[in-house]
């Protein structure tokens, strides 16, 4: 799935062919001055709606501006099969089973374990400019959901009982024109607006009607914290990473895009930890995707070789051109990367980011930092 | 749920605590955004709106370039949040209500800026309506001001808006004016939004959609424009402050 318009940068080949080759150099040089896994720096802030359950800003440096507003609302659950008996879920909607009494069994079920459902949360995401069924909002959205979607943390915490449950509505709103690829964005404002919402406290017990404590003191995280401050597990976050060569460069700025040789979105979240457990985090990786990158639809150079005007022939057909192309790797001549990603480089990326004082533990940790 | 008029007139006070020449808490930020050309964030109440404004520039290829007859042409888009209100909706982009207020915004704008400055161009006015209670189109027009102003685009005075409402239906008496409604309010009340050019009393943009006695008109009309004025203040107050802070960021 190709970015498509939003990060075209107009840069003629022999910038990207500059730019190109000084990220491959060892350290890379990035416009910008950063280190390969260094971000940069930017403005969050949460809880800036009363009237949502959740919610949070956040500014990159660029100017990108995303906010994420979550509501919760209670949905009549749709009674599902087998439920009871051997607590498997098949997640099928048994719409023409009669709803039976539940006598039978003693209320041993009445746990949220398992039943959580992924139709209980719905993302969507707003770009200016983009209508809802265009194809970036709904690549964007289905990554974000995949990583949500992936524990059962969050979908079982959204159960109430047997025939209520919170239906979580993850509203994304990028305010501004998306100047680079806003998956990083979006995730992160994601992230911190599930970290800040609450949902009221339940009063009522096992399968009557809810009803709930008006005191908004009193409301749950949907992220529970520990006693000590901090949380039981959090929301996962999706990380862009790039390659070019073997140098791996993490929050690509879209200069960098342009020039990417492959581009992976990877999302990993803090696995749950026990209370007593001090030893560290550990953490998991959700899921990888690659993401086609834009430096294959810039323009690329033309080298003596193929130009007549420095005594070159020029190719007959453009098919004899990329032939020639593909033969001659002149240095200094832009030519946008072809081909995959070794798979040693994508192992480098994942224990890039995933090890101890990683990557992803440093961006947590700063996410940490602006919590409630 | 009916506003209890009936305490209305014991204590004078209101819903919220308020009397009934009193505006909400107005606060507004000026440059919130760096990609935009001009940026703004006003909150009136519990009313939030975030407004961007992208241009002068040359128009989306395929909808004709720029306005016509020298003059710059001006867009706006409303976007409700899907949160910003007690339910969670999503609403459709041909939504009627967001359509007409988006007509009202390009009217009132069109009259205001010096288009005629910046032939073949168009002026994108994007507006994200975070939270929603109330004067939602003097919210939108006071956002919008600001957002423009901060973008540099001269308009001939601030465009500054207000509601103001009645406090009964009924052919009584005693019914009093009542300034910049919140959402509850404005459920029962009627109500006016007036929108005035300056610190005159040259009423730019003037809507009212719902019924009320003639006779009541004309104090709603006053109440209102002089909750412009209180607003107008308030408004270049901000942008003030904002230009003292340029400046002072310049120097030092």
């Amino acid at each position: 799935m190709a970015p498509a318009a939003t990060s075209q940068v107009l840069l003629s080949p022999a910038e990207l062919s500059f730019l190109h080759s000084s990220l491959l150099l060892q350290p890379p040089v990035r416009p910008d001055g950063r280190a390969p896994n260094q971000f940069r720096p930017l403005v969050a802030e949460t809880d800036i709606l009363p009237g949502a359950n959740g919610s949070a800003r956040i500014c990159f440096p660029d100017g990108t501006e995303a906010i994420v507003g979550i509501k919760a609302e209670v949905e009549k659950s749709q009674w599902r099969a087998n439920l009871s008996e051997d607590g498997a879920h098949l997640g099928t909607g048994g719409g023409d089973v009669e709803m039976e009494e539940d006598g039978g069994k003693p209320q041993e079920e009445a746990s949220s374990h398992g039943n959580g459902e992924m139709s209980w949360i719905e993302l969507s995401i707003e770009i200016p400019g983009f209508r809802d069924d265009d194809p970036l909002p709904i690549f964007l959205a289905a990554m974000l959901s995949e990583g949500l979607l992936a524990g059962e943390e969050l979908k079982d915490r959204l159960w109430i009982n047997r025939r209520f449950h919170w239906k979580l509505y993850i509203d994304i709103l990028l305010l501004s024109p998306p100047l680079s690829y806003p998956l990083p964005l979006l995730s992160l404002t994601t992230h911190l607006a599930l970290l800040s919402s609450r949902i009221p406290k339940l009063k009522s017990e096992q399968d009557e009607d809810p009803l709930f404590d008006d005191d908004w003191e009193a409301s749950l995280y949907l992220y529970p914290k520990l006693p000590t401050g901090k949380r039981i597990d959090r929301p996962p976050i999706t990380l862009l990473v790039m390659a070019v060569g073997s140098n791996i460069i993490f929050d690509p700025s879209k200069e960098e895009l342009a020039v990417a040789e492959a581009v992976l979105a990877v999302s990993v979240r803090e696995s749950q930890r026990r209370e007593n457990d001090t030893s560290g985090r550990r953490l998991n990786l959700l899921s990888i995707r690659s993401v086609d990158s834009p430096s294959r639809l810039t323009p690329s150079g033309v080298p003596n070789t193929m130009n007549t005007a420095t005594g070159g022939s020029a190719p007959v057909s453009s098919q004899d051109a990329v032939a020639q192309r593909e033969s001659i790797d002149q240095k200094g001549v832009w030519n946008p990367p072809r081909g995959g990603v070794k798979r040693a480089l994508i192992t480098r990326i994942i224990k890039l980011v995933l090890e101890p004082n990683g990557v992803a533990q440093e961006v947590m940790d700063g996410l940490n930092g602006v919590e409630v | 749920m009916p506003l209890d008029t009936s305490t209305y007139a014991l204590s004078l006070l209101r819903l919220d605590g308020r009397r009934w020449n009193e505006l909400r808490r107005i606060h507004a930020q000026i440059s919130t955004q760096a990609a935009a050309d001009g940026s703004a964030y006003l909150e009136m109440g519990n009313t939030k709106v975030i407004c961007t404004v992208s241009g002068p520039s040359e128009g989306r290829r395929g909808q004709g370039q720029g306005g016509e007859g020298g003059k710059a042409r001006i867009e706006v888009e409303v976007n409700l949040a899907g949160f910003a209100g007690v339910e969670r909706k999503k609403r459709a982009r041909g939504d009627r209500r967001i359509a007409e207020l988006q007509h009202t915004l390009t009217q009132a704008y069109t009259s205001t800026l010096l288009t005629h400055l910046y032939p073949h161009s168009t002026i994108l006015i994007t507006l994200h309506i975070l939270s929603l209670d109330g004067s939602l189109l003097a919210a939108t027009l006071n956002a919008a001001t600001l957002a423009l102003i901060d973008a540099g685009i001269p308009m001939s005075n601030y465009l500054v808006a207000c509601t103001a409402g009645s406090t009964s239906f009924e052919e009584s008496d005693n019914a009093d004016p009542l300034l910049d409604l919140n959402g509850q309010e404005e459920q029962e009340l009627p109500f006016v939004t007036v929108g005035i050019l300056g610190d005159g009393d040259k009423v730019s943009v003037l809507v009212m959609e719902s019924r009320v006695q003639m006779s009541r008109l004309e104090t709603m009309l006053v109440v209102a424009v002089d909750g412009c004025k209180r607003v107008r203040e308030i408004l270049d107050g901000v942008v003030r402050e904002h230009g003292r802070n340029m400046v002072e960021g310049a120097v030092g």
